[in-house]
């Protein structure tokens, strides 16, 4: 297998590379990073929905489309990244996914381990400490290969993944802000600014590679050779063009930003007869957190919205139905045109 | 048949790549398997490519997102798709709660029906492939 331990590359070569080695059926493990910032969109998503995209071009703001799935990302150089691209038929990989991601994972945990952050494998492809992600990953079937993607992040700009997102408005913004703040780590924020600095990209891959060769075997160093560009530039023809960007996304109909394995932050909304009926809450680890309801329906008397945000807070989505039922019986509240069958359809999945 | 927990119905086709194919008429209908869909996890997108696309056996024809991993769905048999459930494009977890049912993925109409002797068939067939996968599947 060869190495491809490349530092600093193009915003985007640091995603053609990969999509160029699969298609080519060269199995390496690349570590780079991107010397400018972009947005990544997954591979199902519509960028016109997903992406705020007057706010990317005012601010020069490069996005991609990558064959792997998940959300849209903002990366920049301060997120180190590992792809591995490996015959499915390989004896290292597992058959199944949760092994896989185990697996291939463990050198991720252990990079963080030995400069001091006890980052733990969460399933099914999360990587944590204290609870808080501290890398993102993917795989996608590409050309006859498996392509696993995911990073060390130094550090996060919190406040520019927040931005690029297209949401309903700004308060899910803030939202969608906060809960990442909470739940979304780096080295700098575990080990302090001083004993961070100890750590750069070429000792953090030299720890990686360390990590890796276990796994793989003997690791070949390689460069960029006239074969693997000529694919680069090839598939930078079609993947940077606006088809493939703007292709048709997949339709969605609620808001929902993934922070990791058992948070996210929802909207909902839902049209029933007595008005429409929206709702923004947290779900963590199936159990609601910061409910908001609002909307264009009558609810008396009128603090009865703000007594059913407090009911649910805390309680496991499993218990909606019984939460909604005491909420009616328990409290003389009246929803003309609104019943319990509406409010699951904002608080169910 | 019930075998560890996944359930193959006895009636059906099925590809190595744990897709089930179903006889209607002149034409096939096709999903994910139970053990595909458990394996997979909550089904997050389905590609629904436009009736009208030309299928090769064995050739990726459409993609296929759960937990963090984007697969590929190989066609069963040459032939032709007739049509892509629309359901799934605003419901994919269909095929989690009903992959046999309201959670079918393609209609295909084959260029030969006698194509499908080269998919898995039958109870012993079945029991035999599957077990084998279970088996490879805890072992990795």
């Amino acid at each position: 297998m060869y190495l491809y331990n490349l530092g600093k590359v193009s915003w985007q070569e640091s995603q053609l590379i990969y999509h160029a080695l699969a298609r080519m059926g060269r199995e390496a493990l690349a570590l780079l990073s991107p010397a400018s910032p972009y947005v990544c969109a997954g591979y199902h998503q519509g960028l016109d929905q997903e992406v705020d995209l007057d706010f990317c071009q005012t601010r020069h703001i490069p996005i991609f489309r990558r064959e792997v799935g998940g959300g849209t990302v903002y990366l920049d150089g301060n997120q180190l990244f590992f792809q591995l691209i490996i015959h499915p038929d390989n004896p290292v990989v597992p058959l199944s996914k949760d092994s896989f991601y185990r697996k291939f994972l463990g050198p991720v945990v252990n990079t963080y381990r030995r400069i001091g952050i006890q980052a733990e494998f969460k399933p099914v492809n999360d990587v944590i400490v204290n609870a808080r992600k501290i890398s993102g990953t993917g795989v996608g079937e590409i050309g006859d290969c498996l392509v696993f993607v995911g990073n060390l992040i130094l550090d996060f700009n919190y406040e520019m993944m927040s931005r690029v997102l297209k949401v309903p408005d700004e308060k899910f913004r803030d939202k969608v802000h906060k809960t990442m703040e909470e739940n979304l780590t780096t080295i700098r924020r575990e080990l302090g600014e001083t004993r961070a600095s100890a750590w750069d990209e070429a000792s953090l891959n030299n720890i990686m590679i360390e990590e890796f060769k276990p796994l793989l075997g003997s690791l070949t160093p390689r460069g960029i050779d006239s074969e693997l560009q000529s694919k680069i530039d090839e598939l930078g023809g079609w993947m940077l063009s606006g088809d493939w960007l703007y292709r048709k996304g997949r339709k969605i109909s609620d808001r929902e930003v993934r922070i990791r394995a058992g948070i996210k932050v929802v909207e909902r909304m839902h049209k029933a007869t007595g008005g429409l009926i929206r709702t923004s809450y947290e779900d963590r680890e199936g159990r609601f957190a910061n409910v908001s309801i609002t909307g264009d329906f009558f609810c008396y008397p009128d603090e009865g919205v703000s007594r059913l945000e407090s009911m649910l807070e805390g309680k496991s989505k499993d218990d909606v139905h019984q939460v909604l039922t005491q909420f009616y019986s328990a409290h003389e509240v009246e929803t003309p045109g609104i019943g319990i069958d509406d409010w699951l359809v904002v608080f169910r999945d | 048949m019930e075998l560890e927990g996944y359930n193959l119905p006895d009636d059906l086709y099925y590809q190595e790549g744990h897709f089930w194919i179903k006889k209607e008429d002149d034409y096939l209908v096709m999903g994910m398997d139970d053990f595909a869909q458990q394996m997979a996890g909550l089904v997050v997108y389905i590609q629904l490519p436009a009736e009208g696309k030309k299928l090769k056996a064995g050739k990726k024809f459409a993609k296929v997102e759960s937990g963090k991993w984007l697969g590929k769905v190989f066609a069963p048999v040459n032939g032709e798709l007739i049509s892509s459930n629309q359901d799934l494009e605003t419901k994919p977890t269909l095929i989690n709660e009903d992959c046999y049912g309201q959670g079918w993925m393609y209609k295909i109409k084959p260029d030969d029906m006698a194509e499908l002797d080269n998919l898995i068939k039958g109870p012993e067939a079945v029991k035999e492939w599957l077990l084998a996968d279970i088996e490879k599947y805890k072992t990795t």
